[in-house]
C-alpha cells in the first residue's frame, strides 16, 4: 500500500493522501493559477520542491537561517482581542505590544474594531490620541490600518444608490455613476483621515486593508488617494493589501492613469500600487475549500510569484484565513500555514509575509 | 453552416454582451434549427460561458447584464417558433440574502445578478436580513429555494437559525437551502442541513440549476 500523506481541503479538513495524488493536485493547481492569471507555470523542478514541502514528514516546517523575511502584521489587534479568534481580553494597545514583543512582527496595523475608513471619520480625535500612546510604547513602524470598504457608500448604509440594486433592474449607466460618485466621496474621506493620523497622530504610515472589496471603483478610489497622499507626504510608509485575486469589474470602465482598473491578477494590480506611490504590496490569492491544500497552494504560488517578479516594490503576500493556499479556517492550522509559507519564500520569492 | 457552427455563432453573439449580434444570429438560426435547440445549445451555452469569463475577470458585471439582456431579446424573438406551452419561463424562483447581523451585500447581490441573468426569478431581501423576513419572503413568493450568504464566521450561524425555522414553519421539505460567502464550506453546509454549498456566483447558477431543473 503507498504512503499516505496527512494533509487538508481547502476547508481545513484533515486528509490522507498519497505522493502521486498530490502531485496531481499541485500540477493542476498550477495549470489553473497559470490560466487564470495568464502568467507563466511553474517549472519541473519548482512543482517537485513544492511536493517536498507539501509531504514534509515534520509537522511544522520553515526556512533555513538566513532565508527569514519580515513580517507586517495587519488587521488591527482583532485577531488577538476579539471573540472569533483568539478572545484575549487585552485592548489594541497591549495587543499591539503583544505583537511586537511576543510574535516579532516587524510593522504592525493599528486600527479601530470597525476596521473601515468610514466609520472613523466622526473618531478621528481618538484615533489620534491612541496612535500616540501606541507610538510612544512601540519601537517597530506602526501604520494606521483600515479598509476602503466602498460598500459602506451605497446605500442602505451611505448616500449612493446600490450599484447591485441598479444593476439587476439593468440600469447599468445610473450604476456606474454611483460608483464613481462613491469613489470620489471615498477618496476625499480616506485623505482627510490620513491627513490627521499623520499630522496629529503621527502614524508612521497607513496600510490600505482588502482593498478592492467592493470592486474596481473601491481600488481605483484608493489609488487616487495613495497618489495625492504620496505628494503631500513623501517619506511616509504606504502598504497596500489586496482584498482578493481578481479585480472585480463592478463597473468595467474605471481607468487609472490610463490602465482599465477592472480584471487585473496580483502581477498588474501591483504596477498600479507602485505607480500610485505604495511602498509595499499584499497581494491576495482565494483559497478554494472544496479543492486540496495543495491544489491551493499550488495555484497561489504561481499567481503571486510573477506578482513578485514584476513588482517594483516589495511584496508583502497576503497569508491566512482562506487567503495565499492557506486553508478557510478561523485559527489556520499550523501544518498547512507554515508550508504556505516556506512556500511562498522559496517558489514566490515574497519579501515578507 | 454546420448545426455547431450556427450554435456557435449564437454563443459568441452572446459573449460579446450585443443585443443585435445576438438577434442577427437567431434569425439566422431559426431557418435551420429548432428554436429549443437554439435557446439551449446556442444562447444559454453563451451565457454559462459568460458567467465563466465573469469569474476569471475577463468580462464584467455590467458585460454580464447586457449578455442576459440580449438573450432575452433572442429568446423573444423566438417564442412564436415555439409549440403552444412550450414558451419556458422562469426556471425557479429564489429568495436571496445576507443573514441578520451581517451588512456584507456586493457578494450576495452579485449572485442574485447572475441568477437573474440564467433565468431564475429572484427576490433579493438585502442584507443584515432577520430570519423571519426570509420566511415571510419565501411565502410571500412561494419560492423553490432560498439562498444565504454570510462573509463573517460569526454570522454563519444566522444561517442555521434559517434553516431551523423553515423547519418550525414546516416548509422545510419544499424549499431548497444554498448557502455561501467566504467561511461557508461544503462541510458546513453539511453540517446544518443546507441543500447546497456555492463557492462563487457561476456556481451557485450551476448548483441551483442542479436542484431545481435537474440540469
Amino acid at each position: 500500500m503507498a504512503t499516505e500523506y496527512m494533509t487538508r481541503m481547502g476547508d481545513g479538513r484533515r486528509v490522507f493522501m498519497t505522493r502521486e495524488d498530490i502531485l496531481a493536485d499541485i500540477e493542476a493547481g498550477v495549470a489553473e493559477g497559470a490560466d487564470s492569471a495568464e502568467v507563466p507555470a511553474l517549472s519541473e523542478e519548482e512543482i517537485e520542491h513544492l511536493l517536498e514541502i507539501v509531504c514534509a514528514k515534520e509537522r511544522i516546517v520553515t526556512v533555513e537561517p538566513g532565508n527569514e523575511i519580515v513580517m507586517s502584521q495587519d488587521g488591527g489587534a482583532i485577531s488577538i482581542d476579539s471573540e472569533h479568534t483568539s478572545g484575549v481580553p487585552s485592548g489594541r494597545i497591549l495587543a499591539t505590544l503583544m505583537y511586537e514583543r511576543g510574535f516579532c512582527m516587524d510593522s504592525i496595523d493599528f486600527g479601530h474594531t470597525d476596521y473601515s475608513f468610514k466609520p472613523v471619520k466622526p473618531l478621528i480625535s481618538v484615533e489620534c490620541q491612541q496612535m500616540r500612546w501606541v507610538q510612544e510604547a512601540v519601537t517597530v513602524p506602526v501604520l494606521y490600518g483600515a479598509m476602503p470598504n466602498m460598500g459602506l457608500y451605497y446605500t442602505p448604509d451611505g448616500p449612493y444608490e446600490n450599484p447591485g440594486d441598479l444593476m439587476k433592474a439593468f440600469k447599468i449607466q445610473e450604476a456606474r455613476e454611483s460608483i464613481e460618485k462613491s469613489a470620489d466621496h471615498l477618496t476625499r474621506d480616506i485623505i482627510w483621515i490620513v491627513q490627521k493620523m499623520m499630522k496629529s497622530g503621527g502614524a508612521d504610515g497607513i496600510n490600505f486593508d482588502t482593498t478592492g472589496a467592493a470592486g474596481d471603483g473601491d481600488f481605483f478610489a484608493a489609488l487616487r488617494a495613495v497618489e495625492f497622499l504620496r505628494k503631500e507626504f513623501p517619506e511616509m510608509y504606504i502598504e497596500m493589501g489586496m482584498a482578493g485575486e481578481s479585480m472585480l469589474g463592478i463597473h468595467g470602465e474605471l481607468e487609472y492613469k490610463g490602465k482599465a482598473v477592472a480584471g487585473l491578477w496580483p502581477h498588474k494590480q501591483v504596477e498600479l500600487a507602485a505607480e500610485a506611490g505604495a511602498n509595499v504590496f499584499g497581494p491576495a490569492v482565494n483559497t478554494n475549500t472544496t479543492r486540496s491544500f495543495a491544489w491551493n497552494l499550488a495555484r497561489a504560488v504561481t499567481i503571486v510569484k510573477e506578482a513578485s517578479k514584476v513588482s517594483p516594490i516589495p511584496v508583502h503576500v497576503n497569508m491566512g484565513n482562506g487567503v495565499g493556499g492557506v486553508p478557510m479556517f478561523e485559527l489556520p492550522t499550523l501544518d498547512a500555514l507554515s508550508r504556505a509559507n516556506k512556500a511562498m519564500v522559496e517558489l514566490a520569492h515574497v519579501d515578507g509575509i | 453552416m454546420t448545426k455547431d457552427e450556427l450554435f456557435s455563432e449564437l454563443s459568441n453573439a452572446v459573449i460579446s454582451c450585443k443585443k443585435d449580434k445576438v438577434l442577427e444570429a437567431v434569425e439566422k438560426a431559426r431557418r435551420e434549427l429548432d428554436p429549443s435547440e437554439i435557446i439551449d445549445k446556442g444562447l444559454a451555452a453563451g451565457m454559462n460561458e459568460v458567467g465563466i469569463l465573469f469569474e476569471k475577470g475577463r468580462l464584467f458585471l455590467p458585460h454580464v447584464m447586457m449578455a442576459a439582456d440580449a438573450m432575452t431579446a433572442g429568446v423573444k424573438l423566438l417564442e412564436d417558433d415555439l409549440p403552444a406551452g412550450a414558451v419556458k419561463g422562469k426556471l425557479g424562483t429564489i429568495v436571496n440574502g445576507t443573514v441578520e447581523g451581517d451588512v456584507h451585500d456586493i457578494g450576495k447581490s452579485i449572485v442574485s445578478t447572475m441568477l437573474q441573468s440564467a433565468g431564475f426569478e429572484v427576490h433579493d431581501v438585502g442584507r443584515d436580513v432577520p430570519v423571519q423576513v426570509f420566511i415571510d419572503k419565501i411565502r410571500e413568493v412561494d419560492a423553490d429555494m432560498v439562498g444565504l450568504s454570510a462573509l463573517m464566521t460569526t454570522t454563519l450561524l444566522g444561517q442555521k437559525e434559517v434553516i431551523t425555522c423553515l423547519k418550525e414553519e414546516g416548509i422545510r421539505d419544499r424549499v431548497k437551502v444554498m448557502v455561501g460567502g467566504s467561511p461557508a464550506t461544503q462541510a458546513w453546509a453539511d453540517k446544518i442541513g443546507a441543500d447546497c454549498y456555492a463557492e462563487n456566483a457561476s456556481e451557485a447558477v450551476m448548483k441551483a440549476k442542479e436542484l431545481l431543473c435537474g440540469a
